[in-house]
Order: C-alpha cells, then sequence, then structure tokens
C-alpha cells in the first residue's frame, strides 16, 4: 500500500467495529510509548499506532511491521490516563492486517505449526527426554500422540480458512 | 431536609382569588400559532384548527401568525371574554418558553392561570418532522385532541407566596464564602458564616503568590478576612459544623454545632503565651506538615478569628490528665478545658454552599510515587515553601536534604482528566499554578532548570497566555509535551529519574531531577458531601453540586432558596471563585429583598384516608417534601411540605396506595390524553361532567 494521503474515519469505524472501541479517547500523552518494554529496544512507538488508527492512516498501520513489535505485556494498558484498551487495539489492527494479507514472518511461522502439529510450540526431542525424566510421558496425551486428532484439526483448520490466512494462499 | 411543621396556614398568604368562570362545564377555546413560518412551514395551522374546531367542548377554535404577540393576545382575550371561554389550549412552541405569557394573559381575562394548557405543536412537530408536512400535521392534530382532553379536566389552582427570612447562612469560609457574606451584609442582610476549621481563609490563605498578576494570596484575602469579622451583620462562627437544616425556601431553621475549642473566644486577645508554653509539638497542617504547632494553637498567624484552639487529639490533658500550663499562663483566664460543644438555632431565607473543593491525594501505589519518594511532593505542599511566610521562609528546599533544588520537574494533569481513578474533568488551575510557581522559583534561583511536563497547556484566563508566553520567553522554562510513565529513585542521592516520550519527536528520554512537583487536581471537599446530604443537593457526575442550568442559572440549585458558588460547585480560579460569590449574593439578596417568594402550586396533594404512612414517597423524593407524622386520628400518614415540592410526580406514580395526585397530572387527566391519543378523530370521548368543583383547591 501506498502511504497514506489523508485522515479515512471509514477506517477508524472498522477498528472500534473491530474491538478497539476507545480509540478515540487517546490524548496522545505518551504514557503508553514511556512505559513500552518493546519501544526501549526497538523503534516501535505505540502511541503512533493508535495515532494512526485514530485517524484512519490505513495505509500506513496495516503493512507496517511496527504492529507486530507489541509483546501484549499490558503495561501501557494498565497506565493508560484515558482508559484506551490499547492491547484490543493492536489485536483489531493485526486481525485486519492479517486479512490483508501482512503479517510478520515469525508471527506467521508460529500459526503455521498449529495447522502442522495442532500446537504453537513443537515437541523438540530435548523436551521428550526431559519429559521422561521427570517421570511422564514422552509424547504427551494430546494431538502430538493422535494421528486421527490431527487430522480432525487440519480439517478444522482448511474448512475454516485458517489455513489459507496464515499462508496467504500459498 | 425535613420540616418540623408544614406551612401554617396563617403563615401563608393567598394570592387574590381568581377565576370566578371555571367551575362550569368545559367551554374550551384553542389557538393554534403559525410561530411566522416555524411552524406553518410545516404543519397546516388552518388544517389543524379545522379539526380542533370539532372537538368536544371547544366552543372556540383560532390560528394566529404569532399567538404571543399583543395582537395574538388580544384575540385570545376577545375570544374569552366572547365565547365565554373557560379552559385554554395553545399550539405553539414549549411551555417552557411561553407558559408564564399566556398565563398572565388569561388571568388578565379572568381565568385562573392554571386552566391553560399548551401542545407542543413546535419542538415537538414542525421542527422534528420538517421533511414530512402531511405526517407533522396530522400528528399536530393528534396532539392538540390529546390536550383538549386534558384541559376538559383542569382544574384551577392557587399560587401562594410565603415570607422570605432576611436572613442568610453562608458554609464555607474560603474566599467565595467570605466574599459572598461581605455583599450580603454590606446590603444590609444579617450573615451566618460556618466554617469548620479554626479560621476562616481556605485554601487561598495558603498560597504564595496567585496567578496571573503574582499577588501575593494572603496579602490580598487578609483585609477581606479582617473586614469580615469586624462587619456587625455578619456572625462568625468558626470551629463549628452545620449539623441540620429544615424548611424550605425564605424558611430554613439550621442547627449549628459550635465545637469546643476550649478558649473562650470573648477573652482569648490572641496573644500567644498560651502556645509559647505548651510542651507538645505536633505537624502543622496548614504547612502541610513541613512545620511544628503546639497543641493550642493559631494555623497561621493572620487568622481570624484570631483566638486560639486547643487540639484535643493531642494535649497533655486529654491524653495524660496533667500539664494545663497554658491555662496557668494566660492572664485572661481564657482557656477552660472542660468546655462542651454548643448548638446553635437560627433561621434564616437563603443558603449559599460555597464548601470549596481539596486537592487531590496521589493514590500509594501509584507509579509518580508520592508516599515514596521524599522528594516528590504537591503543588499545594510546593506553595508553603515558597511562600514567605512557609517553613522555609520562601526558601525552596527539597525534603531529603534541605539542599536548594537545581532541576526541577512539574508532572502536570495529576488527578486530572484521568479515566482510570475517575476524574474525567480538567481542573482549570493546575497548567496555570504551575507556570506561575515556575516563574517564583525561577526568580528566586535564576539558573534553576524546570521542565514542565504537560499534556496540553490551557491558558484560558484574561492575562493566562501572557504569562505563558513570559515563562518561555524571559525564564526559559521548558515546556515538555508527554506525561511520565515512571520515575526511579537514586537510592543514595535521592534524586528522581523521569522517564517519558517526548511526543512532538517520538523520543523517550530518561532524565534526572531533583524535585519532582505533581501539579495535583481539584475534588470536592468532605465538608461538600456533608452539606450535600443535609441539604438534599444533587451532584454531578463528577462529584460537584450540580447548579440548576449550566448556563443561565449557574449559581441556583434544585433546593429553591439554596445557592452553590466557588469550587463547591467546580474546579476553578479565584476570579471566578469571587465572580460566583457575588453571583450567589445577590441571587439570595433579590429573594430577601422582596420578602415574599411565590409557589407554584403545581404540587402534589394527599388524600390521608388512603395513606397507610408506607413511607416510600419520603423515601423517593428528591427534594424532600413528603414526611412522615403521627395523625391524630392515629397511625403513620404522609404530609406534603407544598414549598419543597416540585410537582415531579415521582411519588404519585410509586403510591401503592393512590393516595398521592400531582396536581394538573392527576391520573384522570393523563389517561384522558391516552385514550384521546387512540381514539380517531371523530369519536373523541364526551368532555367530563363535573363532579364537584372545590376538589381540587
Amino acid at each position: 500500500m501506498a502511504e497514506a494521503k489523508e485522515p479515512n474515519p471509514e477506517f477508524t469505524r472498522k477498528v472500534v467495529e473491530a474491538g478497539g472501541k476507545t480509540v478515540n479517547l487517546c490524548f496522545q500523552c505518551g504514557t503508553c510509548t514511556g512505559s513500552c518494554p518493546s519501544g526501549r529496544q526497538t523503534a516501535f512507538r505505540v502511541r503512533k499506532v493508535v495515532r494512526r488508527a485514530q485517524l484512519g492512516f490505513e495505509e500506513d498501520v496495516l503493512p507496517s511491521d511496527d504492529l507486530w513489535l507489541c509483546t501484549t505485556c499490558y503495561t501501557c494498558y494498565e497506565r493508560c490516563p484515558r482508559g484506551v484498551e490499547i492491547v484490543d487495539i493492536i489485536m483489531a489492527l493485526r486481525n485486519m492486517a492479517v486479512r490483508k494479507g501482512y503479517m510478520a514472518e515469525p508471527h506467521r511461522k508460529v500459526a503455521e505449526l498449529i495447522s502442522k502439529t495442532g500446537h504453537l510450540v513443537s515437541l523438540r526431542d530435548e523436551d521428550k527426554a526431559l519429559r521422561k525424566k521427570l517421570g511422564l510421558l514422552e509424547t504427551p496425551p494430546t494431538v502430538f500422540s493422535d494421528p486421527k486428532a490431527l487430522e480432525e484439526v487440519k480439517k478444522i483448520s482448511a474448512l475454516c480458512g485458517f489455513d489459507k490466512l496464515v499462508t496467504g494462499g500459498k | 431536609m425535613g420540616s418540623p411543621e408544614p406551612l401554617e396556614k396563617d403563615s401563608v398568604e393567598r394570592t387574590p382569588s381568581q377565576g370566578t368562570r371555571d367551575a362550569t362545564e368545559p367551554r374550551i377555546g384553542v389557538f393554534v400559532c403559525h410561530c411566522g413560518s416555524n411552524i406553518a412551514g410545516v404543519v397546516d395551522c388552518v388544517k389543524v384548527r379545522d379539526a380542533a374546531e370539532k372537538l368536544p367542548g371547544v366552543v372556540v377554535a383560532r390560528d394566529n401568525k404569532y399567538t404571543c404577540s399583543d395582537l395574538g393576545q388580544e384575540e385570545i382575550l376577545k375570544a374569552i371574554k366572547e365565547g365565554d371561554v373557560n379552559r385554554v389550549v395553545i399550539a405553539s412552541c414549549s411551555p417552557r418558553l411561553h407558559e408564564p405569557t399566556f398565563r398572565a394573559c388569561i388571568q388578565r381575562a379572568g381565568l385562573n392561570p392554571y386552566v391553560l394548557h399548551m401542545v407542543n405543536i413546535r419542538e415537538q412537530c414542525s421542527w422534528v418532522h420538517a421533511h414530512e408536512k402531511e405526517n407533522a400535521t396530522q400528528k399536530a392534530i393528534d396532539l392538540v385532541r390529546m390536550g383538549v382532553s386534558k384541559a376538559a379536566r383542569l382544574e384551577p389552582l392557587e399560587a401562594r407566596e410565603v415570607p422570605v427570612e432576611r436572613a442568610a447562612l453562608v458554609v464555607g469560609g474560603g474566599v467565595t464564602g467570605i466574599q459572598s457574606a461581605l455583599d450580603l451584609a454590606n446590603m444590609g442582610f444579617k450573615v451566618y458564616l460556618v466554617e469548620s476549621k479554626p479560621s476562616i481563609g481556605g485554601v487561598m490563605a495558603q498560597l504564595d503568590k496567585t496567578f496571573p498578576t503574582g499577588d501575593c494570596a494572603i496579602c490580598i484575602l487578609a483585609p477581606k478576612m479582617v473586614e469580615l469579622s469586624r462587619n456587625p451583620n455578619i456572625e462568625l462562627l468558626s470551629y463549628s459544623e452545620v449539623e441540620e437544616v429544615k424548611g424550605y425556601i425564605g424558611n430554613y431553621d439550621v442547627k449549628v454545632r459550635r465545637k469546643a475549642r476550649f478558649v473562650h473566644e470573648d477573652k482569648c486577645v490572641g496573644c500567644g503565651v498560651c502556645t509559647d508554653v505548651c510542651p507538645v509539638k505536633v505537624d502543622n497542617e496548614f504547612d502541610m506538615g513541613f512545620a511544628k504547632r503546639k497543641a493550642i494553637y493559631v494555623p497561621f498567624p493572620q487568622a481570624v478569628p484570631l483566638k486560639y484552639t486547643v487540639d484535643k487529639e493531642n494535649c497533655l490533658h486529654f491524653k495524660k490528665g496533667k500539664c494545663q500550663l497554658c491555662v496557668k499562663a494566660c492572664t485572661n483566664k481564657a482557656i477552660d478545658h472542660k468546655m462542651e460543644d454548643e448548638v446553635l438555632d437560627f433561621k434564616v431565607g437563603t443558603i449559599i454552599v460555597a464548601t470549596g473543593s481539596e486537592t487531590y491525594v496521589p493514590m500509594r501505589k501509584g507509579v509518580y510515587k508520592y508516599w515514596e519518594y521524599e522528594n516528590v511532593i504537591s503543588a499545594l505542599e510546593l506553595e508553603r515553601l515558597l511562600n514567605a511566610s512557609g517553613p522555609t521562609g520562601g526558601h525552596l528546599i527539597r525534603p531529603s536534604d534541605k539542599a536548594t533544588p537545581k532541576r526541577v520537574a512539574f508532572i502536570q494533569c495529576v488527578g486530572s482528566r484521568n479515566k482510570k481513578i475517575g476524574n474525567n474533568y480538567c481542573s482549570r488551575v493546575c497548567c496555570m499554578y504551575a507556570i506561575k510557581n515556575a516563574q517564583i522559583i525561577k526568580e528566586h534561583e535564576p539558573d534553576t532548570e524546570i521542565a514542565v511536563y504537560y499534556n496540553d497547556i490551557r491558558a484560558f484566563g484574561k492575562g493566562f497566555e501572557e504569562l505563558y508566553h513570559r515563562v518561555r520567553e524571559e525564564y526559559g522554562v521548558e515546556f515538555f509535551r508527554g506525561r511520565p510513565a515512571k520515575l526511579s529513585e537514586d537510592s543514595a542521592t535521592k534524586s528522581i529519574t523521569i522517564r517519558a516520550e517526548e511526543t512532538l519527536l517520538n523520543k523517550i528520554t530518561e532524565r534526572e531531577f531533583d524535585l519532582v512537583v505533581l501539579s495535583t487536581g481539584l475534588v470536592p471537599s468532605e465538608g461538600s458531601k456533608r452539606i450535600g446530604k443535609i441539604l438534599s443537593i444533587t451532584t454531578s457526575p463528577d462529584g460537584f453540586f450540580m447548579e440548576a442550568h449550566p448556563k443561565l442559572r449557574p449559581v441556583d440549585t434544585a433546593a429553591d432558596g439554596v445557592f452553590v458558588a466557588g469550587c463547591a460547585q467546580a474546579p476553578k480560579d479565584i476570579p471566578d471563585s469571587v465572580a460566583q460569590a457575588k453571583a450567589a449574593a445577590s441571587s439570595a439578596a433579590a429573594l430577601m429583598l422582596t420578602g415574599k417568594v411565590r409557589i407554584e402550586p403545581l404540587t402534589v396533594a394527599i388524600d390521608e384516608d388512603l395513606c397507610v404512612g408506607c413511607g416510600l414517597c419520603a423515601e423517593l423524593c428528591p427534594y424532600g417534601a413528603p414526611e412522615l407524622y403521627e395523625s391524630e386520628k392515629g397511625g403513620t400518614k404522609a404530609r406534603i411540605i407544598e414549598a419543597l415540592c416540585h410537582g415531579c410526580g415521582t411519588c404519585a406514580a410509586s403510591c401503592p396506595q393512590k393516595a398521592l395526585t400531582a396536581k394538573q397530572f392527576t391520573d384522570e387527566q393523563i389517561n384522558s390524553e391516552i385514550v384521546a391519543a387512540l381514539t380517531p378523530i371523530c369519536g373523541a370521548q364526551k368532555p367530563p361532567q363535573k363532579k364537584n368543583a372545590e376538589t381540587e383547591v
């Protein structure tokens, strides 16, 4: 997408509907940015994400890598004096971004694991060894040890379009 | 509020009897107003008139270009006389606008002013249905049909007048209460000023200088305090609390508790020998704990009255049963540890509530660490530290090591504009006092580095923007746009590091300061909460008292005869508080000057035989009008104090016995309107046959 040239109230309305109902309350004080642990290490400025959503600069906010730098730690959410539900806004924006085909690579890879293994976190050999040492089953009694269940997960993932959403149709 | 007794018959002057023509069968006159093109541009007024003409009971129907004009009123008078009309329906604008006009008009024609019914075909018809002319006309016809049906059942009512006591109660002795009391006293009215603290002066007495002019607060306030204490019309009741207020507009019975100060005011000359010998030292509240006072004290040197007070909590006599050094030292024998609270009763006609506000106290576990870090102080604490008569003689120090701070930060909007703590409002004074204090610090110590962490600067008053300009230009105060996210303390130096985003540059900064001042906002005072309950006056969602109209009745309350001024109504600065004080004084004086007040007869009537004394009405009434009493016939009954009743109908709607009737909104009248609304035009109901003309009077 090209850079946004003017505010788009229609997009703001969509953000509100998608769960960011407090977005218009933000008065840009920067408490969120100052509190943000991610922003201390990166160029992420959560205040700017909220401002772009507030003004409806869709083309600036959805393709942006910034959207994926939030760790959803909720510190900003707790400290915001206006009661802006910042993390909810980020989640709403991420959902919209994914539908447009934007997703950070690490997030996409993790999401792909769900379709492939039924789990977000894979089971490595080290994990199996540790489980054995602790007297647990090597493979936990979840989708990992049930090929039939895995087939079902894959079926659900395909039917509800999750697969396509994550791979972008690839 | 309740009342000790209902209106005495002989204390009520009745207006001259009106309405000799009312008691017969309804003969209704309907007047449809065009309001220029305001109504006629949408509603077909001629068609409405024609429809009205056919309604049962209607003897005259007219339409006018402007019914409220002299010409229009003349036509009403003529029609009433010619058609022997005894009920009037006017289809025009909202009754809020012209009901008084038309009441006066029909009264001139010899009718009782309350046999008038107004149908709103402007706000409720032409204005809201501007694009549906036909439907709007039909709705106007329907509304007129309902109005005619109700008008047929209207009863004449008598307005009453009650006398107004020519004395006022002013609650609160801050600058607002002081000004109100002085204005009323100078107009010749008796004033009782009640202040809960040992001295009047309020928060203003604690301040250093005032923005934007830099006048010393106590220097301009003290002369007013002294003037007040010398005014023969003012009875100053300091160290006192209003305990009870009963009655209604013009006639309030007030009970004030004069707390025992253990010093006879008439004997104490304020010499201070007692305080010199007192061995007890405690934190002085007036100096925000930065200085000590004795257990017998005056809060500050300019106190009015300059009478000493024994602090019972800390006095050794009360704690251990010994000492009495002050008693031995006092040559006037003014000190008396056996003194007891006194209760004072008096009567006033009007009340001004000037109970002020308090400064917001930051949360114990808040991110700004007010309770943890010594060098994080509140704005009011800074005022004392800058004050020449304060604990440091006006020399700014930081609490941890008493050193002069070289780097000072102000954090704005603490306790204001904050949804999380429930204070959504702007406190209106913090921007300007921070700017003013930044200037004072720079004047004292020009090389101090000052940063104001702000969000928006609100410099809206006379001379405010100019002061803001000056501290930037002449004093180089830095304004940093961003709300601090985190404060941390260096455990060795006790200096504070502020982390904040400079939002105009998207830059996250960390910067160390010697002293951090929290610009705390204003919150409703404890005194306000107490007096609000006693007087049954309502508050806005922010907890401050609600004015009767936000623009046009800014110092009136929902309780007639009770006015509110200053920070009790909303946060405001000194000029605004004084302006409101004067407004409240003039409103109260207007009532007391005429000496009597007219009471609307649209109140609630009670049928004692039906009342079972359940008390639901008394519980629900927002004005405290119903009260329960033991009937002579036996059993608890309710009665309505008419002067308190606003005729809102809450009690009548809730009474399980149907013992209460809201005059001009009786069940019969409302039902007739509903039936008329649902009845096709030709089959409208017959007007009622009058059973007894005397029932409602």
